[in-house]
């Protein structure tokens, strides 16, 4: 029995081919996973088979869910088929519930709209389903209260309420830390088992791995590869497969110590508070001149906080922190996690380019030198942050940074956002960058792996 | 610089602005017609508004007088005109006086935050508490029929909106991590202030602006109307409306041409900056 099948689909705007032709079937207790790269059109798949391209997207082909042919039946008719047919689990889910409804409210309005259980019943299955994903007790929390993997959770138990035996998980891991990261791949991989039908978009090679069944690599919106995981993962055919599992931070070589300088900066007995909990106790840590230092460790443990204090942007509770002398004001920069979060949003980067070269007295010509140098064409300058890949802009805010001169980097999560083979560029860049201006970087990261194989010596908070 | 290089200019920086809609251009362009009748009007016509001629009392538009004459026999076109002068200058004086430092006030609180933020936000708090006619009425009442009393009291209540609004936004957006990265890179308060929060905060303070000069062009008109605020003879529409209302059965074209100007004007106001909120 077929579950989805898509035959041809092509997505355009106006006369641009955005995606296509694809064409897939899954098996009801099958899993496919979608690799590609961001803006490769994964998403697209996803919100065709749902029915929800934006209105100014024109597709093309035929897409049957349960044997039944959707492209022709009316808007409410297929979105009659969410929730009871087919559920999506979203990007981000955090940002997808309600933020001022509890948690087990979400779950519970589920089960009782869309399932159609009676309000006991509804409570009584929440219940449950909280106890089967460890949330119980945190039913009464608003979504603002939760962590990321928490969230993940709940968004997983009210889409899965309406008992819709397909899934689309768009990029369940993004955002999560490696342990938390892990439990959703679990409540992934149970889908299958239990008789249902999995479709997941993801970027991460270890994720696709362990959710196993059939994989679909896009680029640019055309299939590259197309076959069963094992075997594509063991022994890839295309060039651009090859470089994505190559891109995966399991496969990096290890990094070799270069030859550090002088010390930069330096912190002693660092012990740091949010409101009245105390994040980190006693730290003690000194950069050199074109180290690479990697800080890990789950979320919310103080790993943006303790950049924070080394970037004098939040003052410690005890202890100090020393730059060295001959440091100037500017000389330790931030790199952030969300790209087009750390622009001016209404401002194009040129004009934010220009502002900073004009304040430290750093001629264009040298700007243009140094995006030159950072594979970044002139045109971009013209555009705003939002009309920027992430991996572009990602570069351009190091080119920003090196604008004035900085002696320190502190990356906090530069790439988690970033699809492998991007990050793996940009890590590369961020190294290179260290080593040939001295700089001392500090990569915040929750892969263990590129704490491992990319910095000289990594530092783990618990 | 050209005209369309202009606009592109200021997209650049205003992207919230969407492409301007049906009601917004209808907006603009009555909202343009009505300033410029205001303030050439007057002149074009060369009729007195205050000049009285007993034996053209309540006469219908003619050749001499395009919209008619008022009980007293004065030009309506040019009273109305008069009227619309004085209510739009006021408008936009009590806009400028409580926008420029309500915005600056708000930034400021935002900035500063602590014992700044919290002595301005009380005495916002305490005037809100206040009925905004009535502190108009209480200061029409110390010097009556005065057309400061009105402009003061007008600016002293509208400045609040000003205040919250750009203080509640500014606050926002100095949390972003894009003003963070702007302040580690040297950006002084002022590029900080031009980058990131005047174009976060511009079209909102638009809109306040215009919804501000449309409550004052009606309240200028309703304190004219109870006859607390510009006395007579001076031509103000709620003045007009008053002196009229005695007429209505026998000339009702002359109490409709007030009533018309006010509605019209506070639908420009309004419609000029209508669908502008894109999120």
């Amino acid at each position: 029995m077929i579950a989805i099948e898509v035959q041809n689909l092509s997505v355009f705007v106006i006369n641009e081919c955005l995606l296509g032709p694809v064409s897939f079937q899954i098996g009801i207790g099958e899993t496919l996973v979608i690799m590609g790269e961001t803006g490769a059109g994964k998403s697209l798949i996803a919100q065709a088979i749902l029915g929800t391209l934006p209105k100014n997207l024109r597709m093309e082909g035929k897409i049957l869910i349960n044997g039944k042919n959707v492209d022709d039946i009316p808007e409410s008719e297929r979105s009659a088929l969410w929730g009871r047919e087919i559920a999506m689990l979203p990007q981000e889910p955090w940002l997808s519930l309600d933020p001022l409804m509890s948690s087990g409210r979400q779950v519970e309005e589920a089960h009782q709209y869309v399932a159609g259980l009676s309000p006991k019943e509804a409570r009584r299955q929440t219940y449950e389903d909280l106890i089967l994903l460890g949330l119980n007790g945190d039913e009464k929390r608003l979504p603002g209260k939760l962590s990321g993997g928490m969230a993940q959770r709940i968004a997983f138990a009210a889409a899965t309420a309406g008992k819709a035996p397909i899934l689309l998980a768009d990029e369940p891991t993004k955002g999560l830390d490696s342990q938390r990261q892990s439990r959703v791949v679990e409540l992934l991989c149970d889908v299958p088992k239990k008789g249902g039908t999995l479709l997941a978009i993801t970027h991460e090679c270890p994720v696709a791995r362990e959710l196993g069944g059939r994989l679909i690599v896009l680029r640019n919106g055309e299939v590259v590869e197309q076959g069963e995981m094992s075997q594509v993962l063991s022994d890839p055919q295309a060039n651009y497969t090859k470089q994505l599992l190559a891109a995966d931070p399991s496969t990096w070589p290890n990094s070799k110590p270069g030859r550090h300088g002088n010390e930069v900066l330096s912190a002693r007995n660092l012990t740091i508070n949010r409101g009245d909990k105390t994040l980190i106790k006693n730290l003690n840590l000194t950069l050199h001149a074109g180290e690479r230092v990697a800080v890990s460790g789950p979320s919310g443990i103080g790993k943006t906080s303790l950049l924070d204090a080394l970037a004098g942007l939040l003052r410690p509770k005890y202890g100090q922190v020393c730059r060295a002398s001959g440091l100037g004001l500017y000389s330790v920069q931030k790199l952030y996690q969300d790209p087009p979060a750390a622009f001016p949003p209404h401002v194009s980067l040129g004009q934010n380019l220009r502002d900073i070269a004009r304040l430290h007295d750093v001629s264009w010509g040298d700007v243009m030198n140094y995006l030159a140098a950072l594979g970044l064409h002139e045109a971009l300058l013209a555009r705003r942050p939002d009309s920027v890949s992430g991996g572009e802009l990602q570069r351009i805010s190091i080119a920003r940074a090196l604008l004035v001169k900085p002696k320190v980097l502190l990356a906090d999560e530069p790439t988690s956002r970033l699809d492998p083979i991007t990050q793996r560029d940009t890590l590369d860049l961020i190294a290179e960058i260290s080593r040939s201006e001295g700089i001392a970087v500090m990569l915040v990261t929750h892969n263990p792996e590129i704490a491992e194989k990319w910095a000289d010596r990594s530092i783990r908070l618990d | 610089m050209t005209d369309q290089s202009k606009a592109k200019e200021s997209r650049l920086y205003f992207k919230n602005w969407p492409s301007v809609s049906m009601g917004r251009t209808i907006g603009i362009v009555l909202l343009g017609f009505l300033v410029i009748c205001a303030f050439v009007g007057p002149d074009l016509i060369g009729q007195d508004p205050a000049k009285q001629s007993l034996l053209d009392a309540r006469k219908p538009p003619n050749s001499s007088h395009m919209l008619g004459t008022d009980h007293l026999g004065r030009d309506m076109a040019a009273r109305l005109l008069s009227g619309a002068q004085l209510s739009l200058s006021l408008a936009i004086l009590s806009v400028l006086t409580a926008g420029l430092p309500g915005a600056a006030l708000g930034v400021l609180a935002a900035w500063r935050a602590g014992w700044t933020d919290r002595i301005l936000t009380s005495f916002a708090d305490a005037i809100l508490a206040l009925p905004g006619l009535l502190l108009v009425l209480m200061l029409a009442a110390i010097s009556p029929g005065s057309w400061w009393a009105l402009y003061i009291g007008i600016s002293l209540t509208l400045w609040v909106e000003y205040f919250r609004y750009t203080r509640q936004r500014t606050r926002i957006v100095l949390a972003e991590p894009s003003v963070e990265a702007s302040k580690l890179l040297g950006l002084p308060p002022r590029l900080i202030l031009l980058r990131h929060i005047v174009p976060e905060i511009g079209p909102g303070l638009l809109t306040i602006a215009a919804f501000g000069a449309a409550a004052t062009v009606t309240a200028v008109a309703a304190l004219g109307f109870i006859s607390v605020g510009v006395r007579p003879p001076t031509a103000e529409w709620g003045v007009m409306m008053t002196e009229l209302l005695p007429y209505w059965r026998e000339a009702p074209f002359l109490i409709m041409q007030p009533v018309i100007c006010l509605v019209a004007t506070v639908l420009a106001l309004h419609l000029s900056v209508g669908g502008m909120h894109k999120r």
